[in-house]
């Protein structure tokens, strides 16, 4: 299998165009049991740990199935850093995609250009030619993946499924053969169909958002503590899924159109928009509390939290912002505060 | 070891009689009615003029809470408000300053009309205004999207980034005239861009003179001189300070003459200075060492530090909007990887620099991204030695003086050997 991999502060890869050029797409994930040895010798250490950790692993050498990096416009640390990655990443394909910061027309047409470049740099470093056709088939089955994750995606809120469960689906969307996805999903709502609650305890339902969470160990250290997530705002969540990609139009204009128009992120101007996607998704499935967890030296959280902390003062929903290092020794570092959050609720 | 002294211009004295103006200007504006516009640095700043809207940085309000040791008490009071201890001390430093509602002497701004950001150095700049932008009640903000250019962009791609700018110029003219009702006098917008040329020619001048050895001024002259380029590039007045500053600088070379009395060590340095302890860099002259060379300072001469293109005045009185969205592209202060290390390079061979000091500002993680694979190379192909310190530009919390100092001093040994040979 082949593998176009991308390395994305969000989750705006078009993947599709991957598939229709005949790879797999792959996101990167992190590994936070993993030393960085390697990328402190490139990154400051006031950087973001996740970034680090996954420039950490490219340096030291991608899967070979692996044969290009894709990296989004993303944030300060992800944005500077791709220069690095074309200095010390040894791999034949790197592009950085300049995702635009706003959402207008302007910055559409602007985007399309740029998906455009992405298809043209493929062919041309490939020696292949992506037809539109077969990028509408891979709308086609990653709608279909979409449509099926939404609707798994309620079992969580009916404790039917656990959080990190749900999670670990997500994470296998983003990084197997697509159609090896869709069966997996399908299976597993059937599966779901006939289960019962796993729990009769009264689990406090949580609406958890924040800079990428790519670590299931630390939903289900949440679970520990008698949080189910029932819901999501993240990119490995809710918004690899939420909406669908329209099949009728010209397939790129379709992919620029759906990226712009899915919730936004805090990478993503106006980023307090975000705001109005969590107090929906908080009132529909009337969580008891919300999580906000920012990686350490995350800018876009960091400015927005207070906007958040106010906002949802104002809806009387309690809410919680932790800043928090890329590795599992910080989960129980922090125990006594999700605790003390829990005991709130 | 004696104190010593570098020589200040006499003309530099001026600059703060410029930068008066600017508050002036400004206080007058609010007294006229007239429009104001904060804008954080990278913007077409030529453009509010050009539009009778008083411009406004916020960056250079924040230094001088610095430069008044106002700075700290501001950033934690934005932290108190949640604002985290690791973001960009410009931010809170500007995010304090408002919240205690002092005045211009101490880093005050007051709300304006609009305001105006842009990505090009960092998406830092589009948040900071949104979060002020919402505190004052819901400020209209607009957005220049700027195109990240990474070290393997190509040309092609750098056109479409460029009718990107451009599209979004146009748009903004609008968004000014809807909120201010000005619109945009071509004829105006052709006198502004030529003086904003003009400024930055004499700047560019004033650092071609900074090659000779003995270098004639040093950071004393340029880390304030740096403000009217920022503030007021596209008045008159400025232009005549730089001109003195030039023709005495000129008087310096031509007599053999230094700012510092025994030149020994040429040094570059890149980031933004402490500007709470600005003293702090004549601790250099203890060492006969001399900043000669700031890419910091140098990347406000817009017009002749852009990687890309070539920007003649023709250029530029033909079509000023199309000139200001070619140059928004590339900004010397972050440039990729690769074009950071050839003009390194030629900077460092260009004016005989012995040395480089690279500030690994935790405040700006857009510039310092890259400093250690920079260092690398310089050593690897340049052969430079470069030191990289720690520390904050606005936040005195971070700054280590013994530390700093300690690595500096070992840094002039090294300077020292190489020189022997
Ligand atoms: S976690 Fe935050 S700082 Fe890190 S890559 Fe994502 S957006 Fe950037
Ligand atoms: S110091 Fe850096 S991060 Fe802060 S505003 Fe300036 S360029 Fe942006």
């Amino acid at each position: 299998m082949v593998k176009i991999a991308y390395f994305d502060a969000d989750v705006v890869s078009p993947e599709e165009i991957f598939m229709a050029a005949g790879f797999t797409p792959f996101r990167l994930l992190g590994n936070p049991a993993i030393e960085h040895d390697k990328v402190n010798e490139h990154v400051p250490p006031t950087h973001c740990v996740w970034a680090k950790n996954i420039l950490e692993q490219a340096i030291r050498g991608l899967n070979p199935e692996i044969k290009g990096v894709v990296t989004s416009h993303g944030c300060d640390c992800t944005n500077r850093e791709f220069d690095i990655w074309v200095e010390s990443v040894e791999i034949d394909f790197l592009f950085y995609l300049n995702v635009p910061l706003k959402r207008d027309k302007i910055a559409l047409n602007f985007f399309l250009n740029d998906l455009k470049e992405l298809v043209y740099q493929i062919e041309d470093r490939f020696k292949i030619k992506i037809q539109p056709e077969k990028i509408k088939e891979a709308i086609k089955l990653n709608n279909q993946i979409r449509k099926l994750l939404k609707e798994i995606s309620e079992y969580r809120t009916k404790m039917i499924l656990k959080g990190s469960e749900f999670h670990e689906l997500v994470k296998l969307s983003q990084t197997n053969d697509k159609k090896k996805v869709l069966d997996i999903l399908k299976k597993k709502l059937m599966e779901l169909k006939n289960k019962t609650r796993f729990t009769e305890k009264k689990m406090k339902r949580i609406l958890l958002t924040g800079s990428i969470i790519d670590d299931t160990e630390f939903l289900i250290f949440l679970e520990d503590k008698g949080f189910q997530v029932v819901a999501d705002d993240l990119c490995i969540g809710s918004r690899y899924f939420w909406n669908t990609i329209e099949e009728d139009k010209d397939p790129i204009v379709a992919i620029a159109e759906y990226h712009l128009s899915k919730p936004l992120y805090s990478t993503k101007m106006p980023s307090y928009d975000r705001f109005e996607f969590l107090k929906f998704l908080a009132e529909k499935y009337e969580v008891d509390g919300i999580m906000n967890i920012a990686m350490k030296f995350c800018e876009p959280m960091l400015y927005d939290h207070p906007y958040m902390n106010k906002k949802f003062k104002e809806l009387k929903i309690p809410y919680i912002f932790i800043e928090m290092s890329y590795n599992r020794e910080q989960y129980k570092q922090l125990s006594t505060r999700f605790e003390a959050f829990a005991e709130m609720i | 070891m004696p104190e010593k002294k570098s020589k200040m211009l006499k003309a530099t004295q001026g600059l703060k009689n410029a930068m008066g103006r600017h508050y002036l200007a400004i206080e007058q504006a609010y007294r006229d009615g007239k429009p104001t516009a904060w804008a954080t640095s990278g913007c077409p700043v030529e453009l509010l003029y050009a539009m009778d809207v008083q411009p406004m940085l916020p960056e250079n309000s924040a230094t001088i809470s610095a430069a008044q040791k106002y700075s700290q008490k501001f950033i934690e009071l934005a932290e108190e408000e949640g604002f985290s201890y690791d973001m960009c001390s410009y931010f809170k430093t500007n995010l304090g300053a408002v919240m205690e509602d002092v005045d211009v002497y101490k880093g005050g701004i007051r709300k304006p009309t609009f305001m105006l950001s842009s990505d090009v150095i960092c998406d830092t700049h589009s948040h900071w205004f949104q979060v002020q932008a919402e505190r004052f009640g819901g400020v209209p903000h607009y957005i220049i999207d700027v195109p990240h250019v990474v070290s393997n962009t190509s040309k092609r791609q750098l056109d479409y980034f460029k009718k990107y700018v451009q599209e979004q110029m146009w748009e903004l003219l609008d968004f000014i005239e809807t909120h201010t009702g000005n619109k945009i006098d071509m004829e105006k917008a052709r006198e502004v861009a030529a003086n904003s040329y003009e400024l930055s020619e004499v700047w560019r001048d004033i650092y071609e003179l900074r090659k000779n050895i003995p270098s004639p001024i040093s950071t004393k002259d340029t880390f304030g001189g740096l403000f009217p380029l920022f503030t007021m590039p596209g008045l008159r007045s400025p232009i005549n300070l730089y001109k003195r500053m030039y023709r005495e600088a000129k008087t310096r070379v031509d007599a053999g003459q230094g700012a510092l009395e025994n030149e020994e060590f040429r040094l570059m340095f890149e980031g933004i200075p402490f500007w709470y302890q600005l003293k702090y860099f004549a601790m250099l002259e203890r060492f006969n060492a001399i900043i000669v060379y700031e890419p910091y300072t140098f990347a406000f001469s817009k017009f002749f530090s852009n990687p890309f293109e070539e920007f003649s005045k023709e250029r530029l009185l033909k079509d000023p909007i199309e000139c200001m969205s070619a140059l928004m592209l590339s900004f010397w202060y972050i440039f990729d990887l690769e074009t950071r290390i050839k003009w390194f390079k030629e900077t460092v061979k260009d004016w005989k620099i012995d040395g480089v000091i690279l500030h690994n500002n935790v405040s700006c993680r857009p510039n310092t991204t890259t400093f250690y694979d920079l260092k690398r190379r310089l050593g690897e192909e340049a052969d430079i030695p470069c030191l990289i310190i720690d520390s904050d530009q606005n936040d005195p919390r971070k700054f280590n003086e013994v530390q700093v100092t300690n690595q500096i001093e070992s840094f002039i040994e090294i300077l020292r050997k190489s020189k022997r040979g």
